[in-house]
């Protein structure tokens, strides 16, 4: 299907908003939390984006943010007659005392260790998946470091 | 037989960088594995957030080690979209050379590192040797062997010296003929193939499900390269093909991602000799670059290993608000129990060197 | 790991050149009894006293370490070990030093795998919190006599990453160093320069006792 086509059917499922294009090959939009999987589910299954690039935890201070982004490598969306890949950006927001979003681990085998490294830097916490600890700081690291309240020592002055 | 876990830990000779394997062994054949990282974790992100958007590319330098080169360029591409600065043709070719370049050491910094783990240790003499012509090239216009801080916001650093057209056309002519002569000690050799072939296979469905991506994943006969599907700098004006093998309908074995890899070396060879034929007179650098930025921006490109994707958002200061970094060796590593089930513990430094790792970069 | 073994008197602690003939100050004599009663451990000591007393007491022990000390130091010198160990980027540049344009393989470097094989760790690259106990681990199971080479800025005192929340400023905080190369990345001449200066700091120091005391 054509890209704008893919726009139109994004937007019309529950708890989408907020469509828009980036560059040419790039469909961005908001997801409510609570419809996350679901929607999640029929990208893969429905719209063919069968790879899961990058999953960010960012920490806007009242509220969290991940962003997804989905590529198709097979061609199920095309951008005219071009060869260009089609990728999807994907925001959701959590609230700051207990920021919990479905795990996709089930669905994409390469978001496992994602989730894993955002429970690790910025304390999100993923539900169901299989095996959510610590990947890049040592055990038992206390605290969320990416977080903007993370207090550290640095040893020279601020420039 | 007992099954037990074995730690091949961080100081081992077949990690090529410092992460830790864990495998369940029943007798000889491999059940499970369980990597860890972290033990190069360096907080690059909360460090660049410290730091104006100019001063980061001394921390890219540093991510991947072995292709310095391809993780500078793809954070500029990402301010660049984001402060929408224009970047002038000359510079965008200069830019293409020194990433090819780049892509051609790494490679060979891989296959002198590859062939020791299959206990062919001329080959490391051989591939090295020949990676020192390229140091030296890339030395020629940034002034250093590793880490060269040349590719700047807005273009490059400095232009290309003369001479170096010429010093480059002897390099390649050296070379292509070593390349040759290469093919009867390595592909057409029987122990070679024998250690190699049908040993560490994954398919294409499953490489794109787990976050595979690169020479792995073209190993599969996938046809995916993100200079072609979803272009940057000059790659479309110019006439080359993408390199994929494969070791059946659909699937990849070791054997394949080598070949991938020398494949992808003659078409970097074919790719600059097209950038010096039409390259254009001109300047170098933009004439304005901001300091500020507000906003959000990605972009990806084709590192040497996969796909390197960076997502910079903006706060209107000149410092990054949130930098994320991804590298293409995190999902593949955490997806090696997939390709290790079933195959000996005398496999695993042949399989886990064609994945062709760097730990800087996955730690980030 | 203390390899010295001192028995009966510890204020027998031998240094350089001591001589000693009062025959009070010798070690007590080995258990008495059939040598074939003794264990494996026992009688190795009971050997070695015995060898001990007999050089210390005609002053043997002093000639021949004087003939031994500069072989013992010669050697040493043209054979360091490293351990064959790679954090980051001048990992990069120590492999590429031993390729054949610089080959620093021609003052007698082999590159072992197992620490306990090993005389020289190199640290090239920054240490972070998570690596710093199996370094540490590392740098205990290497035999003496053992050096430190601190390759590169991260190395020296954190490099780059002085402001990261989980690299260790400097491999000297927790380990002694005995050279320091400076560089960042450290060029394979730099890396050469650095192996000869250590090879300086052992031809000053004496190593070599023969007899282990």
């Amino acid at each position: 299907m054509e890209i704008k086509e893919l726009m139109q059917k994004l937007s019309a499922l529950k708890g989408a908003s907020n469509a828009s294009m980036i560059r040419d090959n790039v469909v961005k939009l908001d997801i409510d939390k609570n419809s996350s999987k679901e929607f999640f589910t029929k990208l893969r299954d429905d719209f063919g984006f069968e790879h899961c690039s990058l999953i960010t935890a960012i920490d806007n201070q009242p509220e969290f943010e991940l962003v997804y982004h989905f590529t198709s490598v097979n061609k199920s969306v095309t951008v005219g007659s071009t060869d260009m890949s089609v990728m999807t950006e994907v925001h959701v927001f959590l609230e700051r005392d207990t920021p919990t979003i479905e795990s996709i681990s089930d669905l994409w085998g390469g978001a496992n260790w994602h989730e894993r490294e955002a429970f690790d830097l910025m304390g999100i916490y993923f539900v169901g998946h299989p095996d959510l600890r610590r990947v890049l700081l040592p055990e038992g690291f206390a605290g969320h470091p990416l977080r903007k309240d993370y207090v550290y020592e640095i040893h020279e002055e601020e420039w | 037989m007992a099954e037990m876990w074995i730690s091949m830990g961080p100081q081992h000779p077949m990690t090529h960088g410092l992460w830790t394997l864990k495998v369940k062994v029943d007798g000889e054949t491999i059940t499970d594995a369980d990597p860890e990282l972290g033990y190069l974790h360096r907080s690059v992100e909360k460090m660049g957030e410290r730091r104006k958007y100019f001063m980061n590319t001394t921390l890219t330098d540093r991510l991947c080690y072995a292709s310095s080169t391809t993780w500078t360029h793809s954070y500029v591409l990402t301010v660049e979209e984001l402060m929408n600065v224009e970047v002038p043709e000359r510079a965008k070719y200069i830019r293409t050379i020194m990433l090819e370049l780049q892509r051609l050491a790494s490679h060979l910094m891989w296959a002198g590192a590859y062939m020791p783990d299959l206990g062919h240790i001329t080959g490391a003499l051989y591939f090295w040797r020949d990676r020192e012509l390229f140091l030296n090239l890339l030395e020629v216009p940034s002034g250093s062997r590793l880490l060269y801080n040349y590719i700047r916001i807005g273009g490059v650093k400095r232009d290309l010296p003369d001479g170096f057209v010429e010093k480059t056309e002897r390099v390649f002519k050296l070379f292509e003929k070593r390349l040759d002569e290469y093919a009867d000690l390595f592909e057409n050799s029987k122990i070679f193939r024998m250690r190699t072939q049908d040993v560490g296979n994954f398919t294409a469905a499953q490489a794109q499900n787990l976050g595979i991506t690169g020479p792995n994943m073209r190993g599969c006969g996938t046809k995916f390269d993100l200079r072609r599907n979803d272009p940057y700098e000059i790659y479309e004006e110019i006439d080359w093909d993408i390199q994929t093998r494969e070791a059946g309908p659909g699937y990849s074995d070791c054997f394949s991602r080598y070949m991938v890899r020398i494949d992808e070396m003659k078409e970097s060879i074919r790719i600059i000799r097209e950038c010096f034929k039409k390259m254009p007179k001109g300047p170098t650098l933009a004439s304005t670059i901001p300091i500020r930025a507000q906003g959000e921006a990605f972009r990806r490109t084709e590192d040497s290993r996969g796909e390197a994707l960076m997502y910079i958002v903006g706060d209107g200061t000149d410092r990054p608000y949130r930098w994320k970094i991804k590298s293409p060796m995190f999902t593949t590593i955490s997806a090696c129990p997939h390709y290790l089930k079933g195959y000996k513990l005398a496999d695993i430094p042949a399989i886990m060197g064609s994945i062709d790792i760097c730990i800087g970069e996955t730690d980030k | 790991m203390n390899s010295k073994r001192v028995s009966g008197n510890p204020s027998l602690r031998r240094g350089v050149g001591s001589k000693t003939t009062d025959s009070d100050k010798i070690m007590e004599d080995p258990p008495a009894g059939d040598w074939l009663t003794l264990r494996s451990d026992q009688l190795l000591e009971w050997i070695d006293n015995a060898v001990y007393n007999v050089a210390e007491t005609t002053g043997m022990r002093e000639v021949v370490n004087r003939v031994t000390r500069p072989i013992f130091n010669y050697g040493q010198r043209f054979s360091p070990h490293p351990l064959h160990f790679g954090i980051m980027c001048c990992a990069i540049e120590m492999g590429q030093a031993s390729a054949p344009d610089h080959d620093i393989d021609r003052l007698g470097l082999v590159y072992r795998s197992s620490p306990r094989q090993c005389d020289v760790l190199i640290v090239n690259g920054p240490v972070c919190e998570k690596l710093r106990p199996k370094l540490k681990t590392l740098y205990e199971q290497m035999p003496e006599p053992k050096w430190v080479i601190a390759m590169g800025e991260c190395a020296i005192s954190g490099g780059p990453y002085w402001d990261s929340y989980s690299v260790v400023a400097g491999a000297d905080t927790f380990m002694p160093v005995d050279v320091y190369i400076p560089g960042c990345p450290v060029r394979p001449e730099a890396l050469m320069h650095g192996f000869l200066t250590l090879q300086k700091k052992i031809r000053e120091k004496e190593p070599g006792m023969f007899l282990r005391r």
